[in-house]
């Protein structure tokens, strides 16, 4: 067996997790190899060491002081919880946002446009249009005022006086 | 009253369940703090957090595995996230573990041995502190505290091999670093002299 064979069984024996082959195996290598007696007692002797560690009692009245810091906790568990999801809320709702928005510039308009904003849709002026429109008007207004002038002529008893 | 129990009370809300569930693991909590903080109070702090975290998570607990694994699982996190923070294990003063007062002379001779062993004691825990974190812990877990391999095996979630040769490598590397000052400690199969 090797030395570095022995080693593993000699942590696994030091465990107390070896078979009776196997401890047989490592007695018969420890008995004509000096250094893997050395490596078994530096094993024995820092196992010990490291069981033997650091022993204190923990300190006093532990429940005591842990049940009101449970009971702050507990309070603060709802507010903990909205905090956390408004933090994942934000992107969430900044998305829908954008999307609303989006959707509204897009969208189809179905409702009538007055004619102006026809006008202003088709791109065109929209001043010069309703003055070409009250300038097709013009004639008739003109006839019309003309005529109601003339029979404002003929009969004066019902022209109001000024 | 049964853990299983215990364990159900304190989800539906029953501080005096969970206290019993506090009283039963504080000291292997403490205790594991302690192995790697190597300072009481520091230890006590740990052990304080680990149990606000679990009573926190306890509604996450679906009793999977056993309780006492589960919550030596949020101690190892939460003490590996501790050590972290502290740029590696600064705490290392023992004054605060107790030690036997000697004052009588004829015990002066006993005392001066337990010193020398504590000197020893505190080397090896230095050394193991100075370990990569993956051997600290499984050398904490195993020879420290003393778990099987298999409650090790479920609390880092790694297969049984993997703990064994995890296990072996640290040892190793522990022995290595401590040749020095084992040589001498004698042994089962040391030789006899002469």
């Amino acid at each position: 067996m090797s030395c570095r064979k022995a080693e593993k069984l000699i942590q696994r024996s030091l465990d107390g997790r070896l078979d009776r082959r196997g401890r047989d195996r490592l007695a018969s290598h420890l008995a004509v190899c000096p250094a893997c007696r050395k490596v078994e007692a530096e094993y024995r002797s820092m196992l010990r060491l490291l069981k033997d560690g650091p022993a204190a009692e923990p300190l006093p009245r532990f429940w005591e002081r842990l049940e009101p810091r449970l009971r702050e906790e507990t309070e603060l568990v709802p507010l903990l919880f909205w905090e956390r999801w408004s933090l994942k809320a934000i992107p969430v709702f900044l998305a829908l946002v954008i999307l609303l928005g989006g959707f509204l510039f897009f969208a189809p308009r179905t409702r009538e446009l007055s004619q102006s904003a026809v006008l202003l849709m088709e791109n065109r002026d929209p001043l010069s249009e309703t003055q070409a429109l009250f300038e097709t008007d013009r004639p008739e207004t003109r006839t019309m005022m003309l005529l109601f002038a003339s029979r404002e002529e003929t009969s004066p008893a019902r022209r109001p006086m000024p | 009253m049964e853990e299983k129990q215990l364990v159900r009370l304190a989800q539906g809300g029953s501080p005096a369940a969970f206290e019993e569930l506090v009283a039963k693991y504080q000291p292997k909590v403490f205790s594991m703090a302690l192995s790697f903080t190597r300072n009481r109070e520091a230890a006590d702090d740990l052990a304080q957090e680990i149990f606000l975290k679990a009573y926190l998570a306890l509604p996450r607990f679906h009793g999977k595995s056993e309780f006492g694994t589960w919550l030596y699982r949020i101690s190892m996190n939460h003490v590996k996230d501790f050590l972290r923070k502290k740029g590696r294990a600064k705490e290392v003063s023992l004054d605060d573990v107790g030690e036997a007062a000697f004052s009588d002379r004829e015990q002066a001779e006993r005392a001066e041995m337990e010193r020398e062993t504590e000197a020893r004691r505190t080397l090896v825990q230095r050394l193991v502190q100075s370990l990569p974190e993956k051997y600290r812990v499984i050398v904490t877990l195993r020879d420290i505290q003393g778990l099987a391999y298999e409650d090790i095996s479920r609390i880092l979630r790694l297969s049984p091999g993997t703990v064994d040769s995890r296990l072996h490598r640290a040892r190793r590397m522990l022995r290595l670093k401590l040749e020095p000052y084992l040589v001498g400690e004698g042994g089962a199969h040391e030789l006899p002299q002469g």
